[in-house]
């Protein structure tokens, strides 16, 4: 009788720890998704680092406020690496271009949660390839043995259109046509090279190339554009799927009605935006065509060398 | 005598004239020391640069023993008329010009002497060309000094400081004149042949800026224009490298060293036997930008970061 009590004793308590066990993770779930007040976004320095940090406070105030939950900004010092750098610097989400943005659908299974509406209605983005308007290129042969500039090997818009361009054009093997090529890093920087004699044709992003003519309307006569890519997404904001469902929807929420409160519009005209549309994986699908014409594989590719 | 051995008495003759011949040849060849004209538009550190590296490189190339006969004329126009008819009359091999103004002499002298140019601003724009001439030209955007020196500070007017009897100087203030209208500034010309002519700046009336031509006479009054920029407040570009320690706080300048490869590498092939008409002009192609954060400082502005980051070379 007593060694019978003993085990119901025994059974009980190990129930009572299965439980423990059982509910701990779910106890553990609900204390990261009701604490998870702060997220680390990562931003691609498709323009120099501290306009583009000037661009995105704003919106990061704006969504913190709106949403409850921190968001905290950082740059990627460079394109290339990104999808290593998301996961060593531990970030929940970025802002990705059409090139790494695939890259990151691709390998880190991120999910696409929002992009801008451009000032001109579009929420895509053009590669422009360019020179000095007074220079003598004016095709794809008058290039040869020209020094080239581009963003990054993880760039669509400011490399791998003009991979694909050149090959179509029969370029297969840029280190040979070009005397020289470098990478600047930012879209501004290959566009200001190019400016100043730096470079003889570049490869940048229209909505930059844009923005600069905006604010100096004299570099619109001083350079000439060779050719223009299809549309492709404009920089889109991705998240980790693990990130919890209500702070996703939080700021997708946030983000797609700042257009309709004062304070949101004046966010939105800081960051030179109309308004937040959703976005998807398939807005990413012309990348992948484009990553076929550059003979490019968008799994094995890391941006680099 | 036999046959045979007339026959190779007349093999040893000739096999001796043969070598008597080229030895001879060998002696002329060695005694044929090539003479090289070089013309400075200026003395200023820009053309001493060029200079430099243009012997350098002749050294490397197996050209260390060309007679090299250097003339740094005053910037005016009698100089380098002199300094030009000078070395056509010792009959040099090649005339090396720096700069537009003394490539301008040498072709008003009519010579048949091959002529390669470096360090012009823009050859075809001030009437540089020829049969026997070619060289390089370090042409830099005005436009682009312009925008950087508008980064650091608001410019309603820029005084621009030029020779008016240095063409290519000329030619880059019509270049600013044409853009000042759309870039919202308004040009004040300020000519400077003699370092006297500085005072001329503060005469001006009030200046945001100074834009520092390609003149020879303008370089050669760095010093005084610097010391009125400093003692003005006014911040300062140049498209001409100057030494680091200058003072000027932008510059955008085609590599002097460069330049002066480019030069070299022409000179060779026409001492080699090539017609200066076969060699096309060439374009620097190593541009740089230097901004000086210590000087810009020193003066009381800062020069945005996203501008700095532009910068092939800052000083600190």
């Amino acid at each position: 009788m007593e060694g019978s009590r003993l085990d119901i004793k025994k059974t009980f308590g190990f129930c009572l720890i299965l439980v423990i066990f059982i509910l701990l993770p779910f106890e553990i779930l609900a204390e990261y998704d009701t604490s998870q007040q702060e997220i680390l976004i990562g931003l691609i320095p498709e323009q120099n680092i501290f306009k583009q940090m000037d661009r995105y406070r704003p919106l990061a105030s704006y969504i913190s406020e709106k949403t409850g939950v921190k968001i905290k900004l950082t740059v990627l010092s460079r394109y290339g690496d990104v999808v290593e750098r998301f996961i060593s610097r531990g970030m929940d989400g970025a802002f990705f271009d059409a090139l790494t943005g695939t890259m990151a659908i691709t390998k880190l299974n991120v999910h696409p949660v929002a992009r801008p509406v451009n000032l001109d209605n579009t929420s895509t983005v053009r590669s422009y390839i360019f020179t000095r308007a007074d220079s003598n290129i004016k095709s794809v042969k008058d290039m040869k043995g020209k020094r080239a500039v581009f963003v990054d090997r993880a760039t669509a818009t400011g490399y791998l259109f003009a991979v694909a361009f050149l090959q179509e054009n029969g370029i297969s093997d840029i280190d040979r046509f070009f005397s020289e090529y470098f990478f600047t890093g930012s879209h501004d920087s290959a566009i200001y090279s190019v400016l100043d004699n730096r470079a003889d044709v570049g490869s940048a992003q229209s909505t930059i190339f844009n923005m600069l003519i905006l604010k100096d309307p004299t570099i619109k006569r001083e350079l000439r554009i060779i050719a223009e890519s299809e549309e492709f997404p404009e920089t889109t904001l991705c998240v980790r799927r693990d990130i919890s469902l209500s702070v996703r929807n939080k700021i997708t929420e946030a983000l797609l009605n700042m257009n309709h409160d004062s304070e949101g519009r004046e966010t939105l005209k800081k960051f030179g935006a109309l308004r937040f549309i959703g976005a998807g994986e398939h807005d990413f699908a012309p990348i992948i065509n484009l990553a076929k014409r550059a003979n490019v594989d968008i799994k094995g590719y890391k941006g680099k060398r | 005598m036999t046959v045979s051995s007339r026959i190779q008495r007349q093999l040893i003759i000739c096999l001796a004239a043969i070598g008597v011949f080229l030895l001879s040849s060998l002696q002329v060849f060695a005694a044929e020391k090539r003479t090289i004209g070089v013309i400075m538009t200026g003395d200023i550190p820009y053309y001493a640069k060029m200079h430099k590296a243009f012997t350098t490189k002749l050294a490397k190339e197996g050209y260390g023993d060309a007679e090299i006969l250097l003339q740094r004329p005053y910037p005016d126009l009698i100089s380098w008329s002199n300094a030009a008819r000078k070395l056509i009359a010792v009959d040099v091999d090649v005339v090396v010009t720096f700069g537009g103004p003394a490539t301008l002499a040498v072709m008003n002298e009519r010579t048949n002497i091959p002529v390669v140019f470096a360090g012009v601003h823009n050859p075809a724009a001030i009437g540089i060309t020829g049969k026997n001439i070619t060289g390089s030209m370090s042409k830099v955007p005005t436009s682009s000094v312009i925008r950087y020196l508008k980064g650091i500070t608001p410019i309603s007017n820029l005084g621009v400081l030029y020779s008016d009897i240095e063409k290519d100087s000329l030619k880059q203030v019509e270049e600013i004149e044409n853009i000042s209208k759309d870039l919202g500034f308004k040009t004040v010309k300020i000519s400077i042949r003699w370092p006297e002519d500085v005072r001329k700046i503060k005469a001006s009336g009030k200046l945001d800026a100074l834009l520092l031509t390609c003149s020879a006479s303008v370089n050669m009054a760095l010093e005084g224009i610097l010391d009125i920029a400093k003692a003005n407040k006014l911040p300062t570009a140049s498209v001409l490298k100057n030494d680091i320690n200058s003072g000027v706080i932008i510059t955008l300048s085609a590599s002097p060293e460069e330049q002066g490869e480019l030069a070299a590498e022409k000179v060779i092939k026409i001492l080699r036997g090539a017609n200066p008409n076969t060699l096309s002009q060439t374009s620097g192609k190593n541009i740089e930008l230097i901004f000086n954060l210590k000087e810009n400082m020193s003066i009381g502005f800062k020069i945005p970061m996203d501008l700095v980051t532009e910068a092939t070379k800052i000083i600190q």
